[in-house]
């Protein structure tokens, strides 16, 4: 039998050159179109989807994608329970709680893109704050007041700096996964393990 | 209000006759291998200790009691056994196989694309704990999948080891908790951060690292043998072994060693069902002694989920009658052999056929003569020549 074509799903933007990158690495055979604004990447061993990152958990916990690459963050702000069998170490941030520097009042409201893992956080320190679900530019929550706190992504630090903000804690380590569908893992064993274990050397972990 | 409450949806007669069929099938399939119907009140007391609390749909009863639609048939059955059987309850060893269809009603759902509102059908093996009373239960599950037309995989495993590994490992129960979420994930870099931040070394953090990988045909024991770390480890993979050895043809099972979801609930051998080209399992089950009853070992599945991974149009039954009739004394006739019968509604011929045309039934029956309605072809005319053999009493009378 020649190998069960697999269904990826990519998030758009940096990661996916990275993505794309580290599984051509770990032979896997991909084929994606010269037009950009393709969706939808069709070959022979495997079919690529092109989405937000945000999605990818959705695709992949219903099956539609037997496997992706999404950020650690991502998928616990999801909440799914899908396997993540490897850490692909690129993509590294991290996602903390930010105030504007000198800030020593209490914190009643918590303005962030991911609302699940800033409940998860503020009930973890018993802490009665709200939370505020915005789109982008979060931290303009710090700076106009709307919010006491926000938390979001940090990768270097120096948008924070710039704008008189600083990371007051350090809620988790994030970094690209490759997930994989709980049916796809056992069905497609004989293409997704080989590829599991080439990720893992691959990635050194 | 307009429209229906979420989660909950009308089923139309295509539909609503391809469930009542794939349930006449798997009733037929559980009670050809002597397990009983019971039945369990959709009305039940709210309890805040019962396993789906969290999606318990609540209500209030007269005067002040919570009561709560029901949400799990397993719960339930306990509950009956408790009461019909108490002596098995009490942990006598007695075989009891009894077998359930009904509405569960969940307030949440948490899985995608769920319903609030949906059909559970499922057995219970309640009163022995052994090797060939888990393979009966797989193997109907297996089955179950193969009676609505699709090919099933099976994903078997036994918590009990990665119960045994946490056991050894000494570790407190909050942290039991995270490191089986996080093999049951097989997110090995969690797994690698909870190893660390426990300070767990040598061979038992060894075979917890090594547990989410335990995945795939019987190679898999071997070499969880060779990681366990105690006598309860090996013990978990020896009844994982004597289940296998029960299948003729194991082959449909793909063994998972790391599976560890729900560990203070299933206490043996789970598994869960697949198909090929659907990403969600079809149903879920396992031992659970000691959870709710001494011995008890079961499966449950939702009737939606499993007919919504069968291809569209391949189980359609066939939900038009076949004629319709102006003559009631022939149609009884036709009834008796099994075909649906439809009495026109109009009182001359040229009516009742332009009613069966409307209606899209082939064959119109009058003066005890069956005609073909519109353009049947060969196989048309072959078919109501043996209506009209059945009518002329070519397959033999009946009082």
């Amino acid at each position: 039998m020649s190998s069960t074509p697999l269904v990826l799903a990519l998030p758009k933007g940096r990661v996916l050159d990275e993505a794309i990158g580290v599984l051509r690495s770990a032979g896997l055979d991909l084929t994606l179109s010269q037009d950009e604004r393709a969706l939808r990447h069709a070959g022979q061993h495997a079919t690529v989807l092109v989405m937000r990152n945000a999605d990818v958990p959705t695709y992949v916990e219903l099956g539609v994608a037997d496997a992706g690459v999404v950020g650690r963050d991502v998928l616990l702000e999801h909440g799914s329970r899908l396997y993540a069998p490897v850490d692909l170490g690129f993509a590294a941030c991290r996602l903390s709680l930010i105030r504007q520097e000198g800030a020593t009042g209490p914190i009643r409201r918590v303005a962030s893109k991911y609302p699940r893992v800033t409940a998860e956080y503020l009930k973890r320190l018993a802490s009665p704050a709200e939370v505020v679900e915005l789109a982008g530019n979060v931290e303009l929550a710090c700076l106009s007041g709307l919010a006491d706190a926000v938390v979001d992504v940090v990768q270097t630090g120096a948008t924070l700096r710039a704008n008189g903000l600083t990371e007051v804690d350090v809620i988790v380590e994030s970094s690209a996964r490759l997930v994989v569908n709980r049916a796809a893992l056992k069905l497609k064993a004989d293409v997704l393990r080989p590829l599991i274990g080439a990720l893992r050397e691959l990635s050194g972990r | 209000m307009t429209g229906l409450p979420e989660g909950t949806r009308f089923a139309p007669p295509e539909l609503a006759a391809a469930r009542e069929k794939a349930l006449a099938q798997l009733r037929e399939l559980y009670s050809s291998w002597g397990y009983l119907p019971v039945e369990v009140p959709a009305l039940e007391h709210h309890d805040a200790s019962h396993p789906r609390e969290a999606q318990a749909f609540k209500l209030t009863d007269k005067g002040s009691d919570v009561l709560a639609l029901r949400s799990d048939f397993t719960p339930a059955l306990a509950h009956l056994v408790a009461s019909t059987y108490p002596s098995v309850a009490g942990g006598e060893r007695q075989a009891l196989r009894l077998r359930y269809a009904g509405t569960v009603w969940h307030a949440h759902h948490p899985e995608l694309a769920g319903t609030r509102e949906f059909t559970q059908v499922g057995i219970e093996l309640v009163g022995v704990s052994n090797a060939r009373a888990d393979a009966e239960i797989i193997h109907l599950a297996r089955e179950s999948v193969r009676a609505v037309g699709l090919a099933p995989r099976i994903e078997v495993g036994n918590p009990a080891y990665v119960k045994a590994l946490l056991d050894a490992a000494d570790v407190p129960y909050e942290h039991q908790l995270a490191l089986a979420d996080a093999i049951d994930r097989k997110d090995r870099s969690d797994v690698l951060a909870l190893i660390d931040a426990l300070g767990l070394r040598g061979r038992v953090a060894d075979a917890i690292l090594q547990a989410p990988d335990l995945y795939g045909d019987e190679g898999v024991l071997d070499e969880a043998r060779r990681l366990a770390p105690n006598a309860a480890a090996q013990s978990a993979v020896d009844r994982l072994e004597g289940v296998l050895t029960e299948f003729e043809d194991a082959s449909e099972l793909l063994l998972d060693l790391g599976l560890a979801r729900r560990l203070s609930y299933y206490t043996g051998v789970t598994f869960r069902a697949f198909t090929l080209d659907y990403g969600q399992p079809l149903l879920g089950g396992g031992r659970y002694d000691g959870a709710l009853l001494p011995y008890a070992a079961g499966f449950s599945l939702g009737l939606e989920r499993l007919m919504g991974a069968v291809p569209q149009g391949a189980g359609e039954a066939g939900i038009t009658p076949q004629v319709l009739t102006l003559d009631d004394p022939p149609a009884r006739r036709l009834r008796a052999a099994g075909i649906a019968v439809a009495r026109a509604l109009a009182s001359e011929p040229s009516a009742a056929e332009r009613e069966a045309l409307a209606a899209r039934i082939p064959f119109l029956l009058v003066a005890g003569a069956v005609r073909s309605v519109g353009e049947g072809g060969a196989a048309g005319e072959a078919r109501r020549l043996e209506l009209q053999a059945i009518l002329s009493g070519a397959q033999g009378d009946e009082a």
